[in-house]
Formats: structure tokens, sequence, C-alpha cells
């Protein structure tokens, strides 16, 4: 997985099927999460990654930044929700059609040697990628408890998985921004 | 006494003029490459005018990245938000 971008202005990598499974798995889940935030109040989230999706605008006024929230939440949810599933499409996949399964069990299994997979993004793609694995990174974050400092504090089982994840994304986007930044 | 008051009332224009800034904050998840990419491709800076930014941001917790009235620091707040970085608006420091 390495983004680059041919002189035809074209910006593509090739992704192993285990990689293409978890950022379906993870944008799906992404989907899910903005779905039920359109549902709630989220002046009131008590959903840390929420919140971080959607900061208070006005540092010292709460009234000002529900003012805001109400005036903007909308569209920024459509917009990242438009963004998750361009990148899913553009995984080769219809969005929402596995949310419930998990990533590809076949592809662990050396029977099925299956080759990487090219994908292409046009400038939309582009920028729904960027964005989307911001906010997936975003969320992560939230999830693994990452202090100001960059220390993650989450005790957990999944801890070590859910870190090479968070950092595997981060190097998916830094390449993507190097690639079109050339 | 004309002239303090003259002064003050001065002041008190200037203080109702003060325009609003938008803030973004540093946080430790958004990639520095990344936050440079944002500042250059939205606001339409120079490379060298995002990096600087961007660094200032890094270094310093925060920085200022556009002035101006109001209605427009909330649609660059909601510009930065929509790209994941942490972002706010308030008066400009006196």
């Amino acid at each position: 997985m390495l983004f680059t971008r041919d002189p035809a202005g074209t910006v593509s990598a090739s992704f192993e099927s285990v990689e293409l499974g978890l950022l379906r798995l993870a944008a799906s889940q992404l989907i899910e999460l903005l779905l039920a935030a359109e549902t709630h109040a989220l002046g009131t989230s008590a959903d840390p990654a929420l919140r971080r999706l959607l900061p208070d605008a006005y540092p010292d006024d709460a009234e000002a930044s529900a003012e805001f929230r109400r005036f903007t939440s909308g569209d920024l949810l459509d917009g990242k929700l438009a963004n998750a599933r361009v990148l899913l499409a553009s995984l080769g996949e219809e969005p929402l059609d596995e949310i419930a399964d998990e990533p590809s069990l076949p592809f662990l299994d050396d029977r099925f040697e299956v080759p990487p997979m090219p994908i292409a993004l046009d400038d939309v793609g582009v920028q729904s990628w960027l964005r989307t694995l911001t906010d997936l990174r975003l969320t992560l974050a939230e999830r693994l408890q990452i202090s100001p400092d960059g220390e993650q504090h989450l005790d957990a089982d999944e801890a070590p998985l859910l870190s090479s994840i968070y950092e595997w994304l981060g190097m998916v986007q830094e390449s993507l921004v190097y690639a079109i930044d050339r | 006494m004309p002239k303090t008051s003259e002064k003050s009332d001065l002041r008190e224009a200037v203080s109702l003029d003060r325009p609003w800034v938008t803030i973004v904050w540093d946080d430790p998840v958004n990639l520095m490459s990344y936050v440079s990419y944002v500042f250059r491709s939205y606001f339409g800076v120079a490379p060298e005018e995002a990096e600087r930014l961007m660094l200032r941001v890094h270094n310093s917790g925060k920085a200022i990245v556009s002035t101006g009235n109001r209605e427009s620091m909330e649609r660059h707040v909601e510009a930065m938000h929509g790209f994941g970085l942490w972002a706010t608006l308030s008066r400009e420091d006196s």
C-alpha cells in the first residue's frame, strides 16, 4: 500500500485483501456512528468521539456553541457520511452490505491467495479518503484514550489491534497526502 | 477633561470593532502533513506559509489562521471541522 500519482493525475495504490476488509469494516462502523449521531442532540452527546468530530465552536460560550451546532451539524454529518460512502464504494463493494460481517476469513487461508487490488481515486475520491481517514483516526484515538501528549491509555485486550489499525490508517493517509503534494 | 474622554471613546470604538479570529488547536491525532495540506488547499496560502502555520499549531498549541467578521470565521470553523481539524472562533485579543 503506497499511493502514487501518475503523469495523467490519477492517484492509486494497491491494497491487500485483508487491508481492504479492514477499511470496509472501519468505514462501515464510522457510517453507523454518524447515522446514530444524526438522531441525537449532539450538544449532549456522551460519545467523546462524536464530540471530537463536531467540537464546540465557541470555547467559552456554551450557548453560542449550541447555536453553531444547530446550524452546522446536519451538513457536517452529511458530508462525513458521504465521504465514508465514497471510500467504501471505491473499495469495490456496495456500501452497507457487510456491516455485520467479520473481514474476510478466507483470506487468512493460504489456499485463497488473492493478489493485491489496485484502487484508483479521482479528485472527489482523494478528498473523501483524506477526510474519512481523518475521521476514522479521530474516532479510534478516542477509543484508545489518546491523551494530548499522544500517549495511549486504553487498557484492554483489543488495545494492540486498535493501535496498529490506528497507526496503519495514519500511514495510508500520509502516503496519500504525499502523493497529491508532488 | 475632554482629551481623556475622547481617548476612552476611541478605545471603546476600537473594542467594538475588534475582529473575530479562527483558531486551529493542536491535537495528537492529525498528521502534520495533512494539517499543512488543509491550510494550503482551503485558505489558498503558499506552501511556506501553510508550513509556518502548521508548525505554530504544533509548537504553540494553537494558531490564528484567519481574521475577519464573525460570519466568515464561522464558515471557516465549519470547514475546518469538515476536515477533522479542531477549530474555534473568538474575538481577537485586544
